[in-house]
């Protein structure tokens, strides 16, 4: 091995070693991932779901009976996760900002 | 209730049109095959040249194939000859070995790799069937690990804001 | 330059095995005081890999520029007067190469996904641990079975041997990381699919931040299949684009299975169903990629693909078992954690759709593992090989594909959860009508207008097939249209906008859906392309001076032959007149080249393309006895809608890809922890 090889090789395990383990004092650990945020991504697929169902309805895709009936049991759905959450809302005591 | 679609109610008159057309293209397939030149393409494309080219033998197109041009002159003087086509394919295995033979066989072990697709699907569809079957019968899981679904009035209020959520 | 290779090479394989420890001893001990530091240094040590291989790549390619022959593998596979796309190529025209580009394709994936570690870093840390352990093997197989930095022993040579001359086309500059950005993609998904398991990840989030990776990578390898088609068809000259050899068919297992995929995990999203199946395929994707290269490169089966047999077929199966053997602990270890959380509501219904979706995926990805792998256990079976070529192939799959088909017209159609008997006559009588019309016109129709008319179902099995295929192909493109004319009316009927913007606000709004669609729909242009196969033609043909050929409606005429010397190849073409209804419409060179480093010999067809058909001309060679050349004759109707159908199913996943004009998730604000205590999960 030449010696210009070997600078090569030497200054990048340097520098390597020097960003691997030279760490800032802060890290990002990201937000906590609670129940209520789970429960809010699930309420957030029942609700796309419903837009779905919406969208299909309007552009004839659907019978109007097969419309009640399947917005019947989503909306029963959301609802079940809607209360879940103000329950855990209000445990919290935080106050309901997510209500639009 | 809702008018499910009912699939046996379709089922006779789709099954005897199927059958009709499956009998149909089969009667039509074998008769298809007649003159020289069809008969040709047909049998050479069921015959791998065996230089190691790996290629169907009316496609091996390498420059200076020792083999393919001797192959192809002699499946053309078979079938001048007036060879049934099984006799053409067993003289061919006889002289190079069942690899020459694009496609397994349909007789002894070989039949297996043909079967075994189709045996492939079957228990698919079985098996599709079942798992469809089981979850339409088995009790509507709870959601999110149990949540208990509010009743009464606070219900219909919170159905009625997924409503208003969810207005296009 | 080699020993800074191979250095880099160890040092990236140093980083993987740091970042692989110490990223598992940070999720164990996550309640330490220490642990997110620990956890932080192995993110930075997997960025660093990316930086180690890329080094290491560098030097590769730049002693190719150099013509540095100390280097076996640069002699092997490269020379002098090569040209400089394809010494850059040198990276993947061999074993050790592609060994190396393939750790530095997985090291750019986690580079790009290490830094994006914000989005959510636990399950990304998770993510990276896996990621990680895959490098770990890779690097391994570089620096110790396969390292492209060995040197040539025996005195310095003077030129090296040449790159195989059927690589010497354009398409190998593009087709090769194509493929492999597809195959090694596949292991982002499976790695945050494991994350999520081994985590017990609350949820289907994960699904969705993958979502875009899993399209990505599906697209690279559609697109790396196609290109290697598009390469057979220019560069092999025997008129055709696939020929379930191998090698090909090792790239198509991945693909249905990563397409199976792409289906089935929308009811995931959508209905927290098929949790456990979608765990399973996503793994099975991730292993058919790395199975296809080890039945491709241990010599186990033969194929056109002139691969260097050695000993890493051993290593590859070493790692197909134990990559198997941790899944199928961790899936055993949580999958009580995998619950559906709905029913299946009735049989008639989106969902089901998906399950027959995947089935004919997976039963189509069998056929074709089935078929690679029969020769051999015919071999054990009954003691001698068989050949399982194209023959089998069509028969058995062609149905398939018809079936999935009719899928792809029914499955968009069906509304989640049930669908009526009147839903369904709303939905399907028009489309139906307008598939039977087509199948009537192309019936009815003379033979004399074209390649696909006239077809008479009754005289041959293909063109049963193929008119099943065509009358399909207008059933889901009717399909689709509907949607997109639906759709876009609900949307011009409440905004007032015209019908055009309309639709493109439609997509907008839904980019991954009318991208589905538009994928689809350049499915369909494929299969189409694919369907006048049945129509092709051939003729073999001398000509000399003033000959004339005629095939379908072009008539040639050989204007000359000729030959020339180069530095690389020495050559010899013909060339040809090609006459329309009395006109001159083209000329043709087809050509034969003899490369000089190689010592082989080649052919470069010359095509003409056309919407209605493709002229495909072969310089086969010069007869001994007239020293007249011998020309072959393809027309191959249709075969430009496959690739325009390619191009369509490129745009469609792009659109897809780009974000929803209403953003409908919000994130919580992030938190900045200084030694920060543990993220916890769950309530």
């Amino acid at each position: 091995m030449n010696i210009d090889a070997f600078l090569i090789c030497a200054l990048v395990t340097v520098g390597t070693y020097y960003y691997v383990f030279h760490l800032p004092g802060r890290l990002y650990l990201g937000p906590e991932k609670t129940r209520l945020g789970y429960l809010r991504e699930r309420k957030e697929a029942v609700y796309e779901n419903l837009r779905d169902l919406n969208f299909e309805y309007s552009a004839g895709k659907m019978p109007e009976a097969d419309y009640v009936s399947l917005k019947s049991n989503l909306q029963d759905e959301a609802a079940t996760l809607l209360a879940e959450i103000a329950r855990l809302e209000a445990k919290a005591q935080q106050t309901p900002d997510r209500k639009r | 209730m809702h008018k499910i679609v009912n699939m046996n109610k379709l089922n006779p008159t789709l099954r005897r049109t199927l059958q009709c057309v499956i009998l149909c293209s089969a009667v039509f397939a074998f008769l298809g095959a007649g003159d020289p030149a069809s008969r040709f393409s047909d049998i050479g494309h069921q015959l791998m040249c065996i230089c190691g080219c790996h290629q169907v033998l009316l496609e091996c197109n390498h420059v200076g194939c020792p083999d393919s041009d001797s192959m192809r002159n002699e499946l053309m003087a078979s079938i001048t000859r007036g060879d049934s086509d099984s006799l053409i394919q067993q003289a061919f295995v006889q002289k190079y070995g069942p690899t020459v033979l694009a496609a397994p066989t349909t007789t002894g072990f070989n039949r297996t790799a043909w079967i075994v697709p189709f045996v492939a699907l079957a228990l698919g569809l079985v098996s599709v069937s079942a798992v469809v079957r089981a979850w339409k019968n088995r009790p509507a899981p709870a959601i999110a690990d149990g949540i208990k679904p509010p009743r009464g009035v606070e219900l219909e209020q919170f159905r009625e804001q997924a409503r208003k959520d969810t207005e296009l | 330059m080699a020993a800074i290779g191979s250095f880099a090479l160890l040092l990236a394989l140093g980083l993987s095995v740091y970042s692989f420890l110490a990223g598992i001893f940070a999720l164990i001990r996550q309640h330490d005081e220490s642990s997110p530091r620990i956890g932080e240094t192995a993110r930075r040590a997997g960025v660093m890999i990316f930086a180690a291989v890329l080094l290491a790549s560098l030097v590769l390619v730049v002693s190719a520029f150099q013509d540095n022959f100390t280097i076996a593998y640069i002699f092997h596979h490269s020379n002098r007067a090569l040209s400089l796309p394809y010494k850059f190529a040198v990276l993947w025209s061999g074993q050790e190469g592609s060994l190396l580009f393939w750790s530095l394709l997985l090291a750019a994936y986690g580079f790009v996904l290490r830094l994006r570690y914000k989005t959510d870093p636990r399950l990304f840390a998770y993510a990276s641990v896996v990621i990680a352990g895959v490098q770990i093997f890779f690097l391994l197989l570089v620096n110790f079975a396969a390292n492209p930095f060995g040197l040539l022993g025996g005195p310095l040579r003077a030129d090296g041997s040449g790159l195989n001359p059927l690589l010497q086309y354009p398409e190998m500059v593009i087709h090769p990381p194509m493929l492999y950005l597809g195959y090694v993609g596949f292991t982002v998904p499976f790695a945050f699919a494991l994350g999520a398991l081994i985590m017990r990840y609350p949820g289907e989030k994960w699904i969705h931040i993958t979502r875009r990776w899993t399209m990505v990578t599906w697209g690279f390898l559609t697109c790396g299949i196609f290109l290697g088609a598009h390469w057979a068809y220019s560069v092999l000259g025997w008129g055709g684009y696939w020929g379930w050899d191998p090698v090909e068919n090792a790239s198509l297992m991945p693909w249905l299975v990563g397409t199976a995929f792409l289906h089935s995990v929308m009811m995931q999203e959508k209905r927290g169903m098929l949790k456990v199946w979608n765990m399973w395929l996503v793994f099975a994707t991730f292993w058919l990629s790395i199975l296809g290269t080890f039945l491709t490169r241990s010599g186990i089966i033969s194929s056109v693909h002139a691969f260097a047999q050695s000993s890493i077929g051993d290593w590859f199966a070493w790692f197909l078992a134990i990559s198997l053997a941790v899944f199928v602990y961790f899936f055993f270890k949580n999958k009580e954690h995998l619950r559906s959380e709905h029913k299946l509501e009735s049989l008639v219904s989106r969902e089901s759709s998906f399950l027959f979706n995947n089935l004919l995926f997976m039963l189509a990805c069998f056929i074709v593992l089935w078929g690679t792998w029969f020769p051999k256990i015919s071999e054990l079976v009954q003691g001698n090989k068989v050949t399982v070529g194209p023959p089998f192939y069509n028969r058995v799959n062609i149905p398939v594909a018809l079936l999935l088909l009719v899928l792809t017209a029914v499955g968009p159609l069906l509304a989640w959860r049930k669908t009526s008997l009147e839903s369904l006559k709303r939905n399907f009588f028009g489309p139906t009508m307008g598939a039977i019309a087509v199948a009537i016109f192309l019936m009815a129709t003379p033979p004399s207008w074209g390649s696909p008319f006239g077809l008479r179902p009754w005289q041959d099995m293909t063109y049963f097939y193929s008119l099943m295929a065509i009358s399909l192909c207008a059933l889901v493109t009717f399909t689709v249209a509907s949607e997109f004319y639906r759709g876009g009316k609900v949307i011009s009927n409440k905004t007032g906008q015209g019908m055009f913007a309309s639709m493109v606000q439609l997509t907008h709004r839904n980019t991954r859906r009318y991208g589905g669609y538009i994928v689809h729909f350049g499915v369909v242009v494929v299969i189409i392309g694919i369907a006048g196969a049945a129509f092709n033609q051939d003729k073999e043909q001398e000509m000399g001076y003033g000959d004339k050929a005629t095939i379908g409606p072009y008539t040639l005429v050989c204007r000359s032959y000729t030959q020339d010397d180069k530095a690389n190849y020495a050559s010899e073409w013909a060339i040809m007149e090609v006459y329309k209804n009395g006109h001159m419409i083209d000329t043709l060179t087809p050509e034969r080249r003899f490369y000089k480093a190689s010592q082989q010999t080649t052919t470069l067809p010359a095509v003409r393309s056309t919407l209605a058909d493709d002229l495909y001309l072969v310089y086969e060679g010069q007869n001994p006895d007239t020293q007249k050349p011998i020309l072959k004759f393809h027309l191959n109707p249709l075969v430009m809608w496959i690739w325009m159908g390619v191009w369509i199913i490129l745009a469609g996943t792009i659109l897809a890809l780009i974000p929803n004009a209403q953003a409908a998730v919000r994130v919580p604000a992030p938190r900045l922890v200084e030694h920060a205590a543990p993220v916890a999960t769950g309530d």
